[in-house]
């Protein structure tokens, strides 16, 4: 059963493509994650709920634009200014107020607000799960040495880095970015020098909620909406995140591409133990790099 | 003075106990299932299944001059919260009958419960072959099909066809592996020839299904069992639709010509994907079947599933049990249960004597795109009667004793 040989067939490829799209997804949500992580010192277990949200949102914009493409490019608008948006008011209302408290009380509340969202999103969507289909344009699959790649998974693979050179220019090239990585070394230096280190944390958790939104729409069409959407992906992200380095959103990309490709290929090595793979590079990577694979800004 | 206390105390908690039991002119069936979450899309059907042929029963004057009234308890998709909120239907609500629920160990803890208190308990939705097999006793019933029942009814179908080489994959947890097992087994005793070629086991939750498919068709197997659950059923039937699977290799999932798998996904569900379900609201196509659609969308809006057939069964059985036992009584309600037979949207059913499971048809088909729905159904339907695929009395038997 399950020879290490299958690792060299022609399926090789095309499940290094499949790993790699979705490590498009892993990455948009975790490096959300590492950001706030980073800049703010908020482990957001929260951040989950915000993809579920992200999720939801354009569930129901697909489905009240009727499908289509622009719907599905609206629903890719909208979602993260929503989640956006409501990131926004949870840190300017309850975080903003909290920073200078231990990370045990920050990581209560954001488990509080894992739970207060989870209930929300019942309230506004109901328990049952919801479905939308990938727009006509991406339906269907190319064929890659006899077996299907399909559209979407090319179309995410074209989005990650669209994504990973965004992220670096907003960090490296912007004022609001530069600040953001000051502050996540050394905030009262920053606040010292005559600039208000509220709104670059403020700035920081939007962008990072809005990520894990544009997460969430990017993820709808592939899958079942559902509560409890969050939970799998929340421990995944973190996972990926410590694997990674805390902080750092290199490591978050680092951390992402181990996860999906040690999945894809792992499946295609031993796939009725498929699953073990990512959680096994977890344990390699944390014991001979206990502190993350790159720097991290704790 | 602490002993007259203690005294009256006694009397006031032995009256309530004595005069509860009897007091009531209804007949009082407890609900315990989940009523929130993703489960909710079968277990709301269960509900309105049995209020919709409870509300026609009372409308005609009840059972031995009683009406069936219920009520409900959610216990949330956990088998501790579950047996709580029985306990409490039992000794504080006075239920004479439980009903529920969708989780399968919940309905095991719960069975073991009404074991000890003597209360019949109609398990509806738990798929677990334990309930009415190993683990079966008196006061516990089924009334849907389970992993072993829908394993037999497809295998039968199965062997039938010219597949050799199977790959079974499915969700990591009891339930995928019994229907897994309960398929490929029997199929292998029914037809020698056929071989497993390999498995791929994700875990329950799985979002991302392509890095599976593409592997299991570079495999090139003849035949794929699916063995998900719940949101994994449409989750699968997605990532199929969008890598063609369903058009490069035929595949089985139970249930997945259910209307909770295909409804969600309107008209872009894959075509071809073979399946079981227990009941088909456009199958059998008749005059009984047609009147209890039109009852159940005119009261709810919407088509009734497979929960809807099991509520529906539970309220049937439930008021022509007591009708037979001349009272209420819970012993007598079980005697009167054994055997008995109703009549129902899919033909007339019976309450198997030995082991308490109801004996019903399994369909199996094959999705197909329709023209007069928004959504894909089952075509090519082929009926498997009970007696054909149903474990025998002595299995059964055997099973117990271990």
């Amino acid at each position: 059963m399950g020879s290490l040989g299958n690792l060299a067939s022609s399926g090789t490829l095309t499940q290094i493509l499949v790993g790699l799209s979705r490590t498009t997804i892993l990455f948009i949500v975790s490096s959300g994650l590492t950001l706030i992580l980073g800049v703010l010192r908020i482990p957001n277990i929260a951040h989950g709920s915000l993809y579920m949200i992200g999720a939801f949102v354009a569930c129901t914009v697909i489905q009240t634009l009727g499908g289509g493409m622009p719907a599905f490019w609206a629903a890719l608008t909208v979602a993260p200014l929503a989640v956006a948006a409501l990131g926004f008011v949870l840190e300017r209302g309850f975080f903003s107020y909290l920073y200078d408290r231990e990370h045990l009380m920050l990581l209560l509340l954001t488990f509080s607000f894992a739970l207060i969202l989870g209930d929300l999103v019942k309230i506004v969507w109901g328990a049952e799960y919801r479905s939308v289909t990938v727009p006509a344009f991406f339906q269907g699959s190319a064929e890659l040495f006899g077996l299907p790649l399909p559209y979407y998974n090319l179309f995410l693979l074209l989005v990650g880095p669209v994504i990973a050179v965004f992220l670096w220019l907003v960090i490296n090239r912007t004022r609001m970015g530069k600040i953001a990585l000051a502050a996540a070394v050394d905030s009262e230096m920053v606040s010292a020098v005559g600039i208000n280190v509220g709104w670059v944390f403020a700035f920081t958790f939007v962008l990072g909620c809005a990520l894990a939104g544009l997460g969430g729409a990017l993820i709808a069409p592939m899958v079942n909406i559902s509560l409890g959407m969050d939970h799998s992906l929340i421990m995944e992200a973190f996972l990926i995140v410590i694997m990674g380095g805390l902080g750092n959103i290199w490591g978050a990309l680092l951390g992402s591409l181990i996860f999906g490709l040690t999945q894809s290929l792992g499946i295609l090595a031993w796939p009725q133990f498929g699953i073990v793979f990512p959680y096994l590079a977890v344990v390699v990577v944390l014991l001979f790099r206990p502190k993350g694979l790159l720097r991290s800004t704790w | 003075m602490k002993t007259m206390a203690s005294f009256l105390a006694t009397v006031v908690l032995v009256s309530c106990t004595a005069f509860s039991g009897f007091a009531g002119d209804t007949i009082k069936v407890g609900l315990v299932d989940t009523y929130t979450g993703p489960a909710t899309t079968f277990t709301n059907d269960v509900l309105d299944g049995f209020r919709l042929a409870t509300e026609r029963i009372n409308a005609k004057g009840g059972v031995l001059g009683k009406k069936i009234e219920h009520v409900t308890r959610d216990d949330k998709f956990k088998p501790d919260i579950g047996l709580t909120m029985a306990k409490e239907l039992i000794l504080k609500e006075n239920v004479d009958i439980l009903m529920g629920t969708i989780n399968s160990a919940t309905a095991l803890a719960v069975s073991d419960l009404c074991k000890k208190e003597k209360v019949p308990f109609l398990v509806t939705f738990s798929k677990s072959d334990k309930i009415t097999g190993e683990k079966g006793h008196r006061y516990v019933f089924s009334l849907n099909e389970n992993t072993e029942m829908a394993g037999r009814a497809a295998a039968k179908v199965l062997a039938a066809k010219p597949y050799v080489k199977y790959w079974i994959a499915g969700d990591d947890y009891e339930y995928g592996h019994a229907i897994a097992n309960g398929v490929f087994d029997h199929l292998k005793s029914l037809n020698p020839k056929v071989q497993l070629l390999g498995q791929s086991w994700w875990k329950v939750g799985e979002t991302d299904f392509t890095p599976y498919i593409t592997q299991i068709l570079a495999a090139k197997p003849d035949f794929v069992i699916v063995a998900t659950g719940g949101a994994g059923m449409v989750n699968f039937q997605k990532a199929a639709q969008s890598t063609g699977f369903n058009r490069r290799v035929p595949f089985y999932q139970h249930t997945a010509i259910e209307l909770s798998t295909l409804l969600p996904q309107g008209p872009n569900a894959p075509e071809g994907v073979y399946g079981t379900a227990n009941y088909l609201f456009y199958y059998p196509d008749t005059k009984e079947n047609r009147a209890f659609v039109d009852e159940f969308r005119k009261a709810y809006n919407r088509y009734p599933k497979s929960g809807a057939l099991y509520g529906y069964m539970a309220a049937e059985f439930i008021a022509k049990s007591f009708e037979k036992a001349g009272k209420v009584d819970r012993e007598k309600f079980i005697d009167a249960m054994e055997g008995m037979a109703i009549d129902s949207p899919v033909g007339p059913l019976t309450m198997r004597g030995c082991d308490h499971q109801v004996l019903l048809p399994v369909f199996f088909g094959v999705t197909k795109k329709s023209p007069q729905y928004e959504f894909l159904v089952a075509g090519d339907i082929v009926s498997v009667p009970a007696k054909e695929y149903m474990p025998s009395c002595e299995e059964i038997r055997k099973s117990r004793a271990k």
